[in-house]
């Protein structure tokens, strides 16, 4: 079964693609294509997989949607009967696959859905994840996460959203809202320190999967080859970053020989190719903050100067509380930990960052570089007190009882 | 991010949803309780159709509850009420939304004449290791 499983996250993009480009409504051809897998899996055992598995798909999933256009009058979709009366122009070598990979991960990241449906779609519908498998990775129970993905189709037919390139002029804000999707996929997988070896989807893989299948279908986009750096660099860490015990190890206290080396090598060289070429964005500037970590044999020869510098760029081009709070240690770590508190003293004003214990945590771990134990830990106390996170609130706890 | 929002409020008799047996409830006119139930009907729906409500459950009087405390090396049992509290936990919903924003946002919609409406979040497995 497993090679079945193969085949069909392989293929059901490319088959909702072609699908799409002769349907165009996402709910349709998901669920024709639903009912084709199941098709596949009752026959493929038995006769074995097709030579063309792709082709076998199409051609069992647009007889599905013509079964149902036909029974289905009264909805009518004029395009839906138009294609039925020409089932033959569905083919899968039109056109290549890249822009139908593209067009997906478009249609997926429509600007008239929210983030986290975006998040959703992709992961069911570039990604061909089953939605169980969405709903555990996520936490969230399986009803949830159906919700999300029917409203988000919803969403898309009432928006009126085609299986089309965006024109010129949305090009890069479209670009811009799949990146991020991609990036907040990698972040939720990431960050996790317990249950993710339990499930069968790794976020963070899954993330990186999609971000190699766009970099590949616009090979040129500078910011699409920073992220994949980035999340390359970042991952690299991650054997690294839970003690056995589960517990959250800082990247101070992390063990760098179980850093994948060919992870920061791919991220690395990858980011070598990108950064002279012109338009520099955030994902690219996070990228080569990750790698000067990366190539720091030990936390204290990290080059602090280096990346308090690409923080000033990145604080320029991608200004925000998150980007402060790094820049600030990076400051006191190449300068002095006084330069870095006075960075922080503007967020103490911001309403947003009152209660955000990331906050605090840098003020604590600045005021005991400076050598104000007392100070530190009332700040170690209140960031604490405010995480959500159960490993840096443990972390946290831990420092306070020193 | 996940939050749960914790229903404290006293019903007489105790009986959901809770509005219906507040007094300061029942004085409202009759169409602004209309509106009040209409928008929380509203609420729910949304949350839901937004794959936003992962569960909630209403809870049973507090004279119904249980205590177990801790004498002796073993557990003791006892009748609740577990305090003599003016509100009780009546009830809760589980939600995971975009941004705090929108989790306060929802909460405050649950809100209603005597009763506390508590935002909380829910700890995560997660965390930053920079």
């Amino acid at each position: 079964m497993k090679a079945l499983d193969d085949v069909w996250r392989r293929e059901a993009p490319h088959v909702l693609g072609a699908l799409l480009r002769k349907y165009s409504d996402l709910g349709d051809c998901e669920e024709a294509l639903q009912e084709a897998a199941e098709a596949a899996a009752a026959q493929w055992p038995v006769d074995g997989i097709p030579d063309s598995p792709r082709g076998w798909l199409i051609t069992v999933a647009s007889r599905r949607l013509i079964d149902r256009a036909r029974a289905d009058t009264a909805r009518a979709r004029r395009e839906t009967l138009d294609a039925a009366q020409r089932p033959e122009a569905v083919d899968d070598r039109t056109v290549p696959d890249h822009d139908d990979t593209l067009r997906l991960f478009f249609l997926c990241c429509h600007p008239a859905l929210t983030r986290p449906s975006q998040v959703a779609l992709c992961l069911r519908s570039v990604a061909g994840l089953g939605v169980e498998q969405i709903a555990a990775a996520y936490l969230v129970p399986a009803r949830t996460m159906t919700q999300r993905l029917t409203r988000a189709r919803t969403a898309l037919r009432q928006a009126g959203a085609q299986f089309v390139m965006p024109s010129e002029q949305e090009l890069p804000d479209r670009v811009a809202a799949v990146i991020d999707v991609c990036h907040l996929v990698f972040t939720e997988g990431y960050a996790r320190t317990s249950g993710e070896a339990l499930l069968d989807v790794q976020l963070a893989e899954e993330a990186i999967r999609l971000v190699r299948q766009l970099h590949a279908a616009l090979p040129d986009h500078a910011e699409v080859a920073g992220a994949l750096a980035l999340m390359l660099l970042t991952h690299a860490r991650s054997p690294a970053r839970v003690d056995p015990t589960g517990d959250l190890v800082p990247l101070a206290a992390q063990d760098r020989a179980l850093w994948r080396r060919d992870l920061i090598t791919e991220g690395v060289e990858l980011l070598e190719r990108t950064l002279p070429r012109g338009h520099v964005g955030r994902f690219q500037l996070q990228a080569a903050i990750a790698a000067v970590h990366a190539e720091a044999a030990t936390y204290e020869q990290t080059d602090w100067l280096q990346i308090s510098v690409v923080y000033d760029m990145l604080s320029r081009v991608a200004p925000g509380p998150a980007v402060t709070l790094n820049h600030a240690v990076a400051v006191a770590m190449a300068h002095e930990p006084a330069a870095g508190l006075a960075m922080l003293d503007p967020l103490l004003d911001d309403p947003a960052m009152q209660r955000h214990h990331r906050l605090y945590a840098v003020r604590a771990h600045l005021l005991d570089l400076n050598g104000e134990p007392d100070a530190a830990a009332e700040q170690y106390r209140i960031a604490a007190r405010l995480t959500s996170s159960l490993p840096e609130q443990r972390y946290l706890n831990r420092k306070l009882a020193r | 991010m996940k939050y749960v929002i914790l229903i404290h409020s006293n019903p007489q008799p105790w009986g959901h949803p809770t509005s219906d047996y507040l007094a300061a409830h029942q004085a409202l006119p009759d169409d602004v309780r209309k509106r009040l139930n209409a928008e929380f009907e509203q609420v729910m729906t949304e949350l839901q159709a937004n794959g936003e409500l992962l569960g909630g459950e209403a809870l049973g009087d507090p004279a119904g509850a249980r205590l177990y405390r801790w004498r002796d090396g073993e557990p003791l049992a006892s009748d609740g009420p577990y305090s003599e509290a003016k509100e009780h936990l009546a009830g809760f919903f589980l939600i995971d939304v975009d941004s705090k924003a929108r989790a306060e946002e929802v909460a405050a919609r649950f809100s209603g004449p005597d009763e506390t409406v508590e935002l909380r979040p829910m700890m995560w497995p997660g965390g930053d290791d920079q």
